[in-house]
Parts: structure tokens; sequence; C-alpha cells
């Protein structure tokens, strides 16, 4: 399971497994997004590589327009999977709890 | 536990359903469930993706191991590709030099505790354990 949604505030709510089956569809929704972007990662229960190559790739673009990602709400695991690629330099993450 | 897998990325959920069966059967730590998940995705969406010209299904084996978990990885009628010996990634590199290739065989090697890779008769034989911690 998978979902990726925009709530009322303005934050992006990514929950579930996002795995390589999953990438395209969330690669297709984080191409429509403009501005800086926050992602709730808080029901995020898995990302693989092609998960981190979707939020890499849009990170870049909404760099180039002086924007970019942050990642709010971050479990400990799912920080490990950042800090193991080097993201935790890349991106501002903000871990759950905090 | 084994079974074979059509070469497919759908096929990443019931590959899931078997990692989350073979962890209740044998009492392995939750919290090594996605570093098996993880790793049993990198490489078989490595298979998928770079062993274009099998159109044969790709065994995955979960077995008991005495430090913890084996799982074995097979591709048959396939070339030679060891991803051991897969070019290492500059996790250092700034943003604008980042790119998301090799990220995936980078995080195997880093996450499982051993891996080990054979080719034999055009077979293909990924194996990796995760201990228990």
């Amino acid at each position: 399971m998978f979902e990726i949604v925009l709530d009322d505030d303005g934050i992006i709510a990514v929950e579930g497994r996002l795995d390589a089956a999953q990438a395209v569809k969330a690669q297709a929704f984080l191409d429509q997004v403009n501005g800086q972007c926050v992602l709730d990662l808080a029901k995020l229960e898995y990302i693989s590589s092609a998960g981190l190559g979707v939020l890499l790739k849009t990170h870049k673009r909404l760099m180039g327009s002086g924007s970019g990602i942050k990642l709010v709400n971050v479990s400990h695991h799912i920080h490990d999977i950042f800090r193991y690629s080097g993201f935790d330099k890349l991106f501002e993450i903000v871990a759950a709890g905090t | 536990m084994q079974k074979k897998f059509k070469r497919s990325f759908d096929e990443l959920k019931h590959i899931v359903k078997m990692t989350e069966s073979v962890f209740q059967k044998t009492g392995m730590q939750p919290g090594l469930r996605n570093i098996v998940d993880l790793a049993t995705e990198e490489l078989f969406v490595n298979m998928v993706t770079y062993n274009t010209e099998s159109n044969e299904d790709i065994l995955i084996e979960m077995v008991p191991h005495a430090l913890g978990l084996e799982v074995r990885l097979t591709d048959y009628d396939v070339e030679r590709f060891d991803p051991t010996c897969a070019a290492s990634v500059d996790i250092d590199a700034p943003l604008d030099e980042r790119t998301p290739g090799g990220l995936g065989l980078y995080l195997v090697m880093k996450m499982v505790d051993s891996i080990h890779y054979e080719y034999r008769n055009r077979q293909s034989k990924i194996t990796f354990i995760v201990d228990r911690k």
C-alpha cells in the first residue's frame, strides 16, 4: 500500500511503502509540485533506492528554483536509510517526535 | 521457503508477503524486516532491470541460518553480473553531482552482514545473510 496526498495545511503526506513499484506514482505526484515542499513521512513504513531517487530528482528540480524539499516526522529506520545514502547532508530532515 | 517470481516490479508486494511469512515462522526480530526487504528488493529489481534477455522467473529462497536469515536470489539464462563488484557511490558528493544510480546496491552492501555471488551455467546466484543482532 502506498499513498501520497496533499493535506489541508499544504503538507504532502506520504504513507506506506515507497518501493520500485510505487516510484512512478510518487514521481508523477511530485512532478506537479512547485515551490517549497514539506513531506510528512510519519506514516512512511519503508523506502528503497527507487523512492530515494524520486526524492533526489524532485529536490534537485526544486533547488534549481531556490526552494527544495523538507522531510518531517522521519522515523528512526527511515532516517538510517537517509544517513547511509548521504541524504542527511542534502535534505533538511526533522526526526519524528521533535 | 522458496518461491519463483515473474520479472516484474508488481511482484514486490508478493515478495514482501513471503518475507513476512518467513519472519513469523522463524521468529526473526521484526526490526530486521526492513533490511531483508530492502536488500531483496534491490537485488530483485537489479535482475529485472538489467537481465532483460531472460524470460525465466527469478527464484527467491529464504532459509534460517545459524547467524540469522539467509536469502538467495537465482536468475536463469543471464550474463554474469556480480553486484558485489558494483561501483561505489560518493555519498558525500554535493547535490548537483548526485544521481540515484548505484545507490540500491550500495545500500545492500552497507546493510547486510555478508554477501556472496556465484555464476555457473548461465545462472546468477546472490546469497546474503542478515544476522540476528
